[in-house]
C-alpha cells in the first residue's frame, strides 16, 4: 500500500491527512483517493489533467520529471500532494 | 505628482541642514525608484573609503513611481546604504503604510547623511520638515517608540529602530508601522550610528494618473489577474508564506540544525497549516494590497504579526526547535527589538553548532527552546553570549576559528532553502549582490513550485539564464516598488502599461527588463569598486563539499563552478565576473566602467 500525504486545503477539516491506497500508477492512486474523498476531484483535476500548480511528488521527487500521472508507484512509496501554494 | 514628485529631501544630521533637491528625471527613467534609484544615488554618495557605520555613510529611503498610486501593493519602499554586515551595496524593502505616507509628503526619496549630536528624530509633515530631540525615546523598543510617536496607519506613520539598532548590532533592522521590517544587512545599525531613532511622516498629496481612465482600467485588470491566480487569491491569504514549509521539507531542501541536515523531522509542527489551526487570529493586508498574506497571531502570552516562513524556519528547523508558540514569540521579540529574524535565527543555529562542537562555552544546543527568547534579548542589548552573536554568524564563527560554519554568503546569513537540493538557488545565493538572499530572485518557483514551469532542481546546465532573469525581475519590481507576490500573477508587460498610464511616459516590458538588468549590473559594479571579486561569489564549504546525508537530496552538493561560469557568460561579464564594456554600453552604464586593476 502506497502512502498519500495531503497538504494545504486538500486536507479534510477533520480526519487523517495520511492515507494508504493500492495502485500501480499515480493516476490509479488518485482515482482510489477520489473514490474515497470525491470532494478532491475538482481541486486536483480539470478533466483528465491536473489543475495548474497542483504539485505531486513521489518520495520528494516531482512526477513531471518522471512519467507524470503514469509514473509507476511501489507499495513503499510516499506520495505528497500539494494544492497551489506560494510563499517563502 | 504623476508617478514622480521630482523632489528629493536631503538631510544632514551633522549640520542640521535640510534641503530639497530636484530628482534628475533621466535618472528616474533609467532607474525608476526604490532600489534602482537607491543604488544610483549611493554610487555617487558613498565610495570605497567610507566605513559603513561612519557619518559619511548615507541612508537613502526611496519610493517608486507606483508608490501611493493605489495600484495593487503600491505601499512599498526601500532603504539603500553600504552594509555594515557585508560591506556590499545593500537595499532592504518593506510594506505596510509608511512608504505610501512618505510619498504623499511630496518627495520621491529621502537622503540622510551625517550623525546627529544626540538622539534625534525626523518629522516630515505638511507643516514642514524638522529634526527633533529623541532623547526620551532612546532605549525604547519599537512598539513603545511607535506608540509614543502616535502611529496611525491612516494618517501618521512611524519608522524607527529598536535597541538592536541603538546598540549597532550588525543584524539590526529598521521597523515601520510597528511590525513591518526593512530587515537585512544591518540597516538598523547604520541608522543607530547616526543617532537617528525615528522618522515620522504625515502626507496627503496624491499620486495622480496622467491618464486616469487607462490607469483605472489597469487597476481593474490587475485586480482581475490577482483574483484569477490561485496563488495570490487563495494560497497566500489562506495559509500565509509558511505554507511552503512542508513542500520544502518534502523535497529535502529545508536546512536543519545549521544546514547539517536538509529535512526537519518536525516540520509539520511549524508549518503554515499548523499555524492556521493553532495561533492564527486573522489575516491582514498592507495598504492597497488585495492579497493579505500577513498573519496576525496570538500565543498564550503574546500577540503580534507573523511569523513568516523564513522566520519560522530560522527559529525552528535551523535551531532544531518545534514549538510554534515559542517561535512566534521569538518573531515578535525580534520585531520589537528591531532585529532581522533570518540573521538572528541563523546565527543562533550557528552558535548551537559551535557549542555542540565544544568551541563555544554556552548552554545553547539544538532544541533548547527555553533559551531562545533570552538569547534574542541578549543579542539586541549585547549582553553575555548575545554580545558575541550580535554581529552575525560569520564574525562569530570566525572568532572561534571556523568561519566555514557560518551559513552565509558574503557574510549575509542564508535563508530557508538548502541549495544542495535546489542547485539554482545555490547560484542565486552566491551571486546575490547583497549576499545570501531569497529576495533577489527565488528559485523556489521554477525548481519546486513549477512557477512558471518546472525545471530539474538537481540540474546545473541552463540555470544561469533562469537565475539571471529572476534576479533582474526582482530588481525591477523592487524599483517600481511593488510586492514580489504581485509578480506571481502579473508580468512586466502589465507593469509597463500600469506605469505608462500613471506617469504619461512610455515604458515597454523591454524597458523594464532592461532597468532590472541595469540595476543588477550597477550593484555589481559597486561591489567590485568596494574590492569584491569573483572569489566572493561562493557558498559555505558545507554546501559545496558535504553531500546531504539522507532524504530526497541525499548525495548532492552544490555544483557551483559550472553554473558560475555559465552565469558570467549569460550576464555578458568577463571570466572574472566583471561586466564588459559592451554590456555597460548596452545598459547605458558606460560612465560607470571601473578602471582596470593595476
Amino acid at each position: 500500500m502506497a502512502t498519500i500525504k495531503l497538504f494545504g486545503d486538500l486536507r479534510p477539516e477533520s480526519g487523517t491527512t495520511v492515507l494508504e491506497f493500492q495502485g500501480e500508477t499515480v493516476r490509479a492512486l488518485l482515482a482510489a483517493l477520489m473514490a474515497k474523498q470525491p470532494q478532491l476531484k475538482t481541486a486536483l483535476f480539470d478533466g483528465n489533467e491536473l489543475q495548474p500548480y497542483v504539485r505531486i511528488m513521489i518520495n520528494g521527487h516531482a512526477i513531471e520529471l518522471a512519467d507524470g500521472l503514469e509514473t509507476a508507484v511501489s507499495p513503499t512509496d510516499q506520495i505528497a500532494i500539494f494544492p497551489p501554494i506560494a510563499g517563502g | 505628482m504623476e508617478g514622480w514628485t521630482g523632489k528629493i529631501l536631503d538631510i544632514n544630521l551633522s549640520s542640521g541642514e535640510i534641503q530639497t533637491v530636484p530628482l534628475d528625471m533621466e535618472m528616474a527613467r533609467l532607474f525608476l525608484g526604490g532600489r534602482g534609484l537607491g543604488i544610483r544615488l549611493l554610487w555617487d554618495l558613498v565610495g570605497p573609503e567610507v566605513e559603513p557605520l561612519s557619518p559619511e555613510n548615507v541612508l537613502i529611503f526611496a519610493t517608486g513611481p507606483l508608490t501611493a498610486s493605489g495600484a495593487q501593493t503600491s505601499n512599498r519602499f526601500s532603504v539603500t546604504t553600504k552594509s555594515p554586515l557585508t560591506g556590499t551595496a545593500l537595499d532592504a524593502n518593506s510594506g505596510g503604510w509608511w512608504g505610501m505616507r512618505f510619498k504623499r509628503t511630496g518627495f520621491d526619496a529621502l537622503i540622510v547623511r551625517g550623525k546627529a549630536a544626540q538622539p534625534s528624530l525626523i518629522e516630515i509633515t505638511p507643516d514642514g520638515v524638522a529634526i527633533r530631540d529623541a532623547n526620551h525615546l532612546w532605549g525604547k523598543t519599537v512598539l513603545q517608540t511607535t506608540a509614543a510617536l502616535d502611529q496611525n496607519n491612516n494618517k501618521r506613520n512611524v519608522l524607527c529602530i529598536g535597541p538592536a539598532g541603538e546598540n549597532l548590532s550588525l543584524m539590526a533592522a529598521i521597523m515601520n508601522d510597528g511590525h513591518r521590517s526593512l530587515a537585512r544587512g544591518g540597516v538598523g545599525a547604520v541608522m543607530g550610528s547616526k543617532n537617528l531613532k525615528a522618522i515620522v511622516t504625515v502626507g496627503t498629496e496624491k499620486n495622480k494618473a496622467s491618464d486616469p481612465d487607462q490607469f483605472k482600467f489597469m487597476l481593474y485588470e490587475t485586480g482581475k489577474i490577482i483574483k484569477q491566480s490561485p496563488l495570490t487569491s487563495k494560497a497566500l491569504p489562506q495559509f500565509g508564506t509558511a505554507v511552503v514549509m512542508n513542500v520544502v521539507n518534502e523535497i529535502g531542501a529545508l536546512p536543519t540544525r545549521n544546514f547539517q541536515q536538509s529535512q526537519f523531522e518536525n516540520a509539520e509542527a511549524i508549518s503554515g497549516e499548523r499555524m492556521t489551526q493553532t495561533i492564527l487570529v486573522k489575516k491582514q493586508a498592507c495598504w492597497a494590497c488585495p492579497i493579505a498574506c500577513t498573519r496576525v497571531t496570538k500565543t498564550e502570552n503574546m500577540e503580534g504579526e507573523g511569523p513568516e516562513y523564513e522566520s519560522t524556519w530560522a527559529f525552528g528547523a535551523q535551531c532544531g526547535i518545534d514549538d510554534l508558540e515559542l517561535i512566534a514569540e521569538a518573531n515578535y521579540l525580534c520585531n520589537d527589538l528591531g532585529l532581522d529574524t533570518i540573521s538572528t535565527g541563523n546565527t543562533i543555529g550557528c552558535a548551537m553548532e559551535l557549542t555542540e562542537r565544544g568551541l563555544l562555552d554556552a548552554d545553547l544546543r539544538f532544541g533548547r527552546a527555553d533559551l531562545l527568547h533570552d538569547t534574542i534579548r541578549d543579542m539586541a542589548y549585547r549582553r553575555g553570549v548575545g554580545a558575541e552573536l550580535a554581529d552575525g554568524s560569520y564574525r562569530l564563527a570566525e572568532k572561534y576559528g571556523v568561519p566555514e560554519l557560518s551559513m552565509s554568503a558574503k557574510k549575509l546569513e542564508l535563508p530557508a532553502y538548502d541549495p544542495r537540493g535546489m542547485q539554482g538557488q545555490g547560484l542565486l545565493y552566491a551571486t546575490s549582490n547583497r549576499g545570501g538572499c531569497h529576495m533577489r530572485g527565488n528559485m523556489l518557483g521554477p525548481e519546486v513550485l513549477a512557477l512558471p514551469r518546472l525545471v530539474d532542481r538537481f540540474a546545473t546546465q541552463g540555470k544561469a539564464g533562469i537565475v539571471s532573469v529572476h534576479q533582474d525581475t526582482s530588481a525591477v519590481v523592487d524599483s517600481l516598488v511593488l510586492c514580489k507576490f504581485t509578480n506571481m500573477a502579473a508580468t512586466e508587460e502589465h507593469f509597463a502599461r500600469l506605469l505608462t498610464s500613471l506617469s504619461g511616459r512610455p515604458f515597454t516590458a523591454q524597458d523594464l527588463s532592461q532597468v532590472g538588468e541595469r540595476v543588477w549590473n550597477l550593484e555589481r559594479l559597486y561591489n567590485l569598486r568596494e574590492g569584491f571579486t569573483m572569489a566572493d561569489d561562493t557558498l559555505p564549504d558545507r554546501l559545496l563539499n558535504e553531500p546531504v546525508a539522507a532524504g530526497p537530496s541525499a548525495g548532492f552538493t552544490v555544483k557551483l563552478a559550472p553554473m558560475l561560469k555559465e552565469y558570467y557568460e549569460f550576464r555578458g561579464w568577463d571570466e572574472n565576473g566583471v561586466p564588459t564594456p559592451e554590456k555597460l554600453e548596452e545598459l547605458s552604464l558606460a560612465e560607470f566602467a571601473l578602471a582596470p586593476a593595476v
